[in-house]
């Protein structure tokens, strides 16, 4: 097991764009109490849309920007055609429902880009290593951190602070009784449904630099463990599910870069077995005080 | 009276999985390896059903099931002489073992059932999301320990050599020894106490059901005959660890949706339909004879469909085609048939 | 005579296959307490809910100022003038009393203030740390500070004190005086009934009788009307 500061800051990268992906599954959890299986999409349509303006040679913030429209636009998309409809049903339909709709987009980008794969490396340079103290740690790994600290130190002002901030809240806790003191539901969800796609763009520039390869299934493997962190974590409190993600994140980094490659393949096996433990020991989440219920949305 | 009614709700899909039998036999052999296939889907999607549906917890695991039964029958049946070629780290007894046809499938649903009790001790305190997740787990573990482990089987390697006796005649068996067992099932005690569960979980418990113990005894089930369908698999092409993962437990699932989660039924009629549709659009892929023109779509566009139609059926209509209600025989023909034998 | 602030006509409320109001028509205008009691089940929470949107309207028709309500969403009844203060106070437990009040709305408490001091004095702390009597406190004063025109309260003295119930029926007094029409649902019938300018008596869903206060101290009339 050989621990370095290359592997730290890396799992500290991944901790943090985990922990990016349970906040805008999360934010869409508390006010739809839907989970979107198909959130990796997002970031997968996101590297998808870099990829797009790498090949044509453009400016770097054209890609981004062009990032950030796609994502926003199909999160907004997967909320109409999607969420809504859903509302009444229960959470297994729920599950099965969003697993089908993330199955559909990555067969359809399967359809419509092939296999083979598209590369999205306009932001390659940040793999370079700046050296710090005399060790070197590729940039990427502190950038990924620093935004992700910085989304989550915006993300929470946000919702402290301001008033759409403040009845997103309420509707996480109450949505029946939040819409008769006259919380606009329809605002509330939009703005959870931007936020999330916001999110997801953010995590598909960062990821993309570290995988330039982008596939059909991008971010698929990282979804799965994100969703698993978000339960592990605790799914009804927005900052448990976030911790959870982070954990997830930072674990599975940490362990890729400090075991041997021939145990580091059975990683996803340690990982789960991991977050089967703990559904069994404490399913409400490990990062939750004992009390903490989801109270009923309608 | 009862006992009508339940000839007749086995009546259906027998009618059915027979029906389909029979009409590979009278197509081209190319056609018939799709017919083939739709009965060892049968299998998978009616094991899904004893669990998902009777108790309303979504397993997203079962394909684990599928695979260790095609791996027990792949190693098992596989020539001794041929199994080094592929699985040279092969662990002593599995090596040296050679078993016959039926013993192999009747080993895959043993090692399925057992596997699924191993796994569903822990697991079946769970449900709703937190299930989700855990049989997730399962699935991924399942896939990572069977790609890597190359002392228990061929790892990364696809199955070679192994006899090819699922032709017609086996998977119709099979089809209709897995609906045999869900309709035994559902009728049995348990299978009625499973279903209390699923319509209110309170209340069954308030009446003595033990929610835990009901839902093990449906997930071993389940695993039995899924890993039964592992078996038929194996024997049938040339599978990997690839082949059971994420693409079968979609469209596995996709086929219990559309038919209709709740029913033995909607189980089969959602393999047959959907496993129909994916036949076809498989062949249009390669380009096939249509109406006199020509279709040729593009690779990847079948599973656009099938996802599509699964999207929509669970937005539009959750129950899924049959309505998730047991065979609907005409009216008359039930009448007349109840009649008579109530005289 | 100008339109009563609040009219209910001959509304009908169904959960499911159930009828859990049947028929009452009732009005409420500004500056009158108007009051509904009845036995458990009786469709007085329903009657508030179907007010407000959150429930569907069967039959009937309910009316602001003249313009009916029914069809329309909670968050737009509430915006149009009417404010509810839930059974059991649903008030947000993790929020500060005062993030409580401000999302109903954002201006100025004073007024909720000046009604209730406890609420002021702990506009800081987390309103799942006040006692019951103060949550309910702060479940009026939120609906007061989105100056409704309509006022419904359902259950406020539920589990409270007396002295508290006191202090609850006092501050209805007084918002009666500020010209607010109030529709008050509660299980304390004399109370009630002595307290609102009129009673209706609403029992398994259907209204039973009108009672003006002076029947507050006959005690037969009013079992006789729950148990009809």
């Amino acid at each position: 097991m050989t621990v370095d500061w290359q592997t730290i800051a890396d799992a500290f990268g991944l901790g943090g764009m985990y922990a990016l992906m349970a906040v805008g599954i999360g934010l869409v959890f508390g006010v739809l109490r839907l989970v979107n299986f198909a959130y990796g999409q997002l970031v997968m349509a996101g590297a998808y849309a870099l990829a797009f303006a790498y090949e044509r040679g453009w400016p770097v913030w054209v890609g981004i920007l062009l990032c950030f429209g796609v994502v926003v636009v199909l999160s907004i998309a997967m909320d109409l055609v999607v969420f809504r409809p859903l509302r009444t049903q229960t959470p297994a339909v729920m599950l099965v429902a969003t697993f089908a709709v993330a199955f559909l987009l990555q067969s359809i980008a399967l359809l419509w880009f092939g296999s083979l794969g598209k590369i999205a490396a306009s932001l390659s340079s940040l793999n370079q290593p700046w050296t710090i103290g005399g060790v070197d740690i590729r940039k990427i790994s502190i950038v990924s951190t620093g935004v992700a600290a910085a989304c989550l130190v915006a993300l929470v002002l946000l919702l402290g602070r301001t008033d759409i901030g403040l009845k997103m809240r309420a509707a996480a806790m109450d949505f029946r009784t939040a819409r008769m003191l006259g919380v606009r539901a329809n605002r509330v969800i939009g703005t959870a449904v931007v936020l999330s796609g916001l999110l997801a763009a953010t995590v598909a520039v960062l990821m993309t630099v570290q995988t330039p390869l982008v596939t059909p299934d991008f971010a698929l493997r990282d979804t799965i463990l994100v969703l698993a962190g978000v339960v592990l974590g605790g799914m009804n409190r927005l900052v448990s599910a976030t911790l959870g993600g982070f954990a997830i994140g930072f674990a599975s980094g940490f362990l890729g870069g400090a075991l041997p490659t021939n145990q580091s393949q059975y990683l996803p096996s340690f990982l789960f077995a991991a977050v089967i433990l703990v559904l069994l020991i404490r399913p409400g989440g490990l990062f939750t005080r004992s009390g903490q219920q989801a109270v009923e949305r309608v | 009276m009862r006992r009508v009614r339940a000839a007749l709700e086995l009546l259906a899909p027998v009618v059915l999985v027979i029906a389909v039998a029979l009409f590979g036999t009278i197509v081209s052999s190319s056609t018939q390896t799709y017919v083939i296939t739709t009965l060892v889907n049968v299998v998978i999607v009616v094991a899904l059903y004893i669990f998902i549906g009777n108790s309303g917890v979504v397993s997203f695991g079962h394909i684990s099931f599928v695979a260790v039964g095609a791996w027990t029958a792949g190693i098992l049946s596989m020539p001794a002489a041929e199994k080094p070629a592929i699985m040279p780290s092969l662990v002593g007894f599995l090596r040296d073992t050679t078993v016959g046809n039926v013993p192999s499938l009747a080993l895959a649903a043993g090692v399925g059932c057992v596997y699924a009790l191993i796994v569903g001790l822990p697991l079946m305190r769970l449900s709703g999301l937190a299930a989700g997740i855990a049989t997730f787990g399962v699935l991924e573990i399942t896939h990572n320990v069977l790609r890597y482990w190359e002392k228990i089987g061929p790892g990364v390697n696809t199955f070679s050599a192994v006899p090819e006796t699922t032709g017609l005649l086996q998977a119709c068996v099979g089809a209709l020894v897995a609906v045999g067992a869900a309709f035994l099932y559902q009728w049995s005690r348990y299978g009625r106490m499973l279903r209390a569960t699923r319509e209110d979980a309170a209340a069954a418990r308030a009446v003595g059901v033990s929610v835990y113990g009901q839902r093990l005894v449906a997930f071993t089930l389940s695993g039995a005959v899924a890993g039964l369908a592992g078996g038929l698999y194996a024997h049938l092409l040339p599978v990997s660890a690839e082949s059971f993962y994420l693409d079968l437990t979609f469209i596995t699932l996709a086929m219990l949706v559309i038919g209709g989660l709740t029913s033995l039924w909607g189980a089969v009629v959602g393999a047959v339909a959907v496993s129909a549709v994916d036949s076809f659009l498989a062949e249009a892929e390669n380009g096939v004879h249509v109406l006199g023109g020509k279709l040729d779509l593009p690779s990847g566009t079948r599973i656009v469909v099938v996802g599509a139609l699964m999207a929509a059926v669970l937005i539009l209509r959750p129950q899924g085609l049959t309505g998730g209600r047991e065979a609907p025989l005409p009216r008359a023909l039930v009448r007349g048939v109840l009649t008579k034998f109530s005289a | 005579m100008s339109t009563p602030a609040l009219v209910v006509d001959a509304l009908e409320v169904r959960h499911g296959a159930v009828h859990a109001v049947r028929g009452l028509s009732l009005a409420v205008d500004r500056g009158e307490i108007v009051g509904l009691i009845g036995p458990n089940g009786a469709g007085k929470s329903s009657t508030l809910h179907a007010i407000m949107g959150a429930v569907p309207v069967a039959g009937g028709d309910v009316r602001l100022n003249g313009r009916s309500l029914v069809g329309r969403k909670p968050e737009d009844v509430a915006h149009a003038g009417i404010a509810l203060v839930p059974e059991g106070r649903r008030i947000f437990a993790e929020l500060t009393v005062e993030e409580n009040l401000r999302l109903a709305a954002n201006g100025d408490f004073a007024e909720a203030y000046e009604l209730f001091p406890a609420v002021e004095e702990f506009r800081k702390r987390h309103a799942g740390a006040l006692s019951g009597g103060q949550q309910q406190q702060l479940a009026i004063a939120r609906a007061l500070v989105a100056r409704p025109e309509v006022l419904l309260l359902d259950e406020p003295s539920l589990g409270l004190a007396p002295r508290i119930v006191d202090l609850v029926f006092d501050a209805l007094q007084r918002i009666r005086e500020r010209g607010i029409a109030i529709l008050l649902v509660e299980q304390r019938a004399q109370r009630t009934v002595a307290l609102a300018d009129r009673t209706h008596v609403l029992a398994n869903g259907r209204p039973r009788l009108t009672l003006g206060p002076e029947a507050a101290g006959d005690t037969d009339t009013l079992v006789s009307a729950y148990l009809s």
